[in-house]
């Protein structure tokens, strides 16, 4: 199986009267009250080091997602994130989670980014594509919700057209009227990068991703006892299509605590959990569930939306203690073997090939955040590594340009690589005439070569 | 006693209207919760009138809302609608969301409506007295919203039965469609075309439509004027019945008086 690191980039310094002062974390919370650009300042960049740190430890993709309007997570534009990452990072897959594609205007922005970034990560690309909340869509971003989900498919159609018509072609869709699709870059991935879809448990969603070959993965905050429910509709959808469970059709998001024992993973962890669970999830009731976002099949089949329930939850979560997060498994902590148990367990159950997983908490600092990842990459990934050795995965990216091809970022020129910013770099002696093109790369190729000597 | 009707639109596209009474035909377009929400106020109108009240595209059936991709379709399938009943000109009544639709048919298709009865009506915008968010508020707090005493309100919050809270659903979906993120789909550019008196009745306690709607209707329209109920709130039909009532009836029995309309 796989494993992913997956950051929210919540906003760390909420105050602790957060939940008196204010009706929710999303869509009209004060930023001028509450955000402070330098507190921000160090965040992303603590989170990139963070998602850097996770390349380096081994784990197979790094996510990001996009969200509106809020001190849940500081991404408006994940696409920004990852061209950060593309450059700082050379083995991780860089997971889009993604792009809300309604909210493009016109969704082949969506196609353009993605490809920039497939061609600058060597291939490394893979795009998720969500609805996006009811916070994000309807609130911020304004889409009715009785046409956001038509509007979502016919980009994503769009989408996926622009990635690959071999000829420019005109769209004249409902939400869009493009006379001339024609979009420079094109992904590296042939015919185009993974795309995955991430869900909330909508009964559509199941459908639509069986029917086109996408990934389903299920972002759950409340643990694998809960997104059981979730998966078994999936893999029923998957089985009426006469498709293969095959597990790699499949991606859960989970909270990750490890530590040498169940106490010292409450010690290190638990605080910044609750600050997850108390802070960033105080969602606004009035804000959840906007008509026409859920469907009727959806609401016979009694699936509540992520959001909806955290929404209802609101009181419970206030009140939440460590160990009641256990016990739900919204966050699976403790020993190396207690981990391995537990994941081994949802694995039996949910089948995901794909496990996402969350060891950032909240408000947790950067040297837990990457004491917890390296434990977790160390004494957990290489126990539960062979689970579904015996199937293929097909919703990974294939074309990736080997490291020895990759282009590496040049040194800093001068000085700066010393690390000293205050003079310009050294000016260059002038190139030598040549007769001959120099090929892509070619700069790079000598530049390995110069690294080795 | 309202009595169930299917109808046949052009195009062969169902719509499912309520009937009542005898006496001259008024058309009523009820608000935010379908004929079922107003049922008691288009009984009392069917004492003096043959009330045809159709049911909002989207409240019966989610894919009716299809072809209809903007407040223009909209207004033309009502124009459809009144080709189907046979009416040449007819009056309209309306309330909220149905008043925006109402004002909206009188505006796109002017010669066809004779008066025009806006209560509580949606469709202007102004920042100084925003609309409120009606999907802004957690459930548990609409009826406060909509009425001026929320405890004598019908339950407009949450309900449990799954079929019922589907249709509840589905009937605020159709409203959206019309009234998301902003309920002003230009009618500010368009009640000028209105040729039929007006009469805009509006509670002047209303929390989710300011009263001053209600002016700046009139002051948009070339023959309209204001009748506002003190005290009340934005749900005239249910909570100022009578009142309500009254007001319709002095305004649709008085004689036309002649307007100089605008060229």
């Amino acid at each position: 199986m796989k494993f992913h690191f997956f950051h929210l980039m919540p906003y760390p310094d909420l105050p602790d009267d957060f939940r008196d002062r204010y009706h929710g974390v999303w869509v009209d919370l004060p930023a001028s009250e509450l955000f402070d650009p330098v507190v921000g300042h160090h965040a992303y960049n603590d989170y990139l080091d963070e998602l850097e740190f996770a390349d380096q430890a081994g784990f197979d993709g790094i996510c990001v997602n996009e969200h509106h309007q809020n001190a849940y997570g500081l991404m408006p534009s994940p696409n920004l994130m990852v061209a950060a990452l593309a450059r700082r990072t050379s083995r991780a897959k860089l997971i889009v989670m993604g792009d809300s594609v309604a909210l493009y205007n016109p969704p082949t922005r969506v196609a353009e980014e993605t490809a920039m970034l497939d061609v600058l990560s060597g291939g490394r690309l893979v795009a998720g594509f969500p609805v996006g909340t009811p916070m994000d869509t309807t609130y911020c971003y304004g889409e009715t919700p009785a046409t956001l989900r038509d509007k979502y498919r016919e980009g994503v159609e769009l989408v996926l057209r622009a990635w690959q018509e071999p000829a420019p072609f005109a769209f004249n869709g409902r939400f869009t009227q493009l006379r001339y699709v024609n979009i420079w870059p094109r992904p590296l991935q042939k015919p185009h990068p993974p795309v995955w879809i991430p869900g909330g448990g909508s009964v559509e969603t199941w459908d639509w991703c069986a029917q086109h070959n996408f990934l389903y993965a299920y972002l759950s905050y409340f643990g694998y006892l809960r997104g059981q429910k979730v998966m078994e509709g999936f893999w029923e959808a998957v089985a009426r299509r006469g498709l293969e469970p095959n597990p790699y059709r499949a991606g859960f998001l989970q909270f990750v605590a490890v530590a040498d024992s169940d106490a010292e993973a409450e010690r290190l962890y638990a605080r910044h959990a609750l600050y997850f669970y108390n802070r960033c999830l105080h969602l606004y009731a009035g804000f959840a569930n906007p008509p026409g976002y859920t469907s009727e099949a959806t609401i016979r089949q009694g699936m509540e939306g992520q959001i909806k329930l955290a929404a209802e939850r609101n009181k419970e979560l206030q009140d939440l203690t460590w160990s009641q997060i256990l016990e739900r498994g919204y966050v699976v902590a403790g020993s190396p073997d207690s981990v391995v148990q537990q994941l081994t367990e949802m694995e039996r159950t949910m089948r995901v090939g794909h496990l996402m997983t969350l060891l950032h908490f909240g408000d947790m600092p950067s040297e837990t955040v990457m004491y917890n990842t390296s434990r977790f990459a160390r004494d957990v990934m290489p126990r539960l590594r062979p689970l579904w050795d015996e199937w293929d995965d097909n919703w990974w990216p294939r074309d990736t340009l080997a490291l020895s091809e990759q282009a590496q970022p040049a040194p800093l020129g001068g000085d700066r690589s010393a690390g000293d910013r205050s003079s310009p770099p050294r000016t260059p002696s002038p190139p030598e005439e040549r007769r001959e093109k120099i090929p892509p790369g070619a700069r790079a190729a000598r530049r390995r070569t110069r690294v080795q000597v | 006693m309202l009595t169930e009707n299917a109808l046949c639109l052009s195009g062969g596209r169902n719509q499912v209207v309520y009937r009542a009474g005898t006496g001259p035909a008024l058309v009523y377009l009820h608000g935010l919760y379908g004929v079922s929400g107003d049922a008691p106020f288009i009984e009392a109108l069917a004492r003096c009138y043959a009330v045809t009240a159709p049911l909002a595209p989207g409240f019966a059936e989610l894919a009716e809302l299809d072809d209809l991709h903007d407040i223009h379709d909209l207004a033309l399938r009502y124009d459809d609608l009144l080709d189907a009943l046979e009416l040449e000109q007819a009056v309209l009544v309306g309330h909220s969301f149905g008043a925006m639709i109402a004002a909206e048919i009188a505006a796109h298709t002017p010669g066809r409506i004779s008066r025009l009865v806006l209560l509580s009506p949606l469709g202007l915008w102004s920042d100084a007295y925003p609309v409120a968010d009606l999907w802004g508020v957690p459930p548990a707090e609409l009826a406060s919203l909509l009425y001026t005493d929320p405890a004598a309100a019908p339950a407009v919050g949450p309900i449990t039965d799954v079929e019922a809270a589907v249709a509840r659903v589905r009937g605020m979906t159709a409203v959206a469609r019309f009234l998301w993120p902003i309920p002003d789909r230009g009618l500010s550019r368009r009640l000028r075309r209105v040729r039929a008196q007006t009469l805009v009745i509006h509670g002047e306690q209303d929390r989710f439509v300011p009263v001053q709607y209600a002016h700046d209707f009139v002051a948009l329209m070339p023959s309209a004027s204001a009748h506002i109920l003190p005290g009340a709130g934005h749900m005239l039909p249910t909570e100022a019945l009578e009142s309500s009532l009254t007001a319709v009836d002095s305004f649709l029995s008085a004689k036309p008086v002649r307007t100089e309309v605008h060229v």
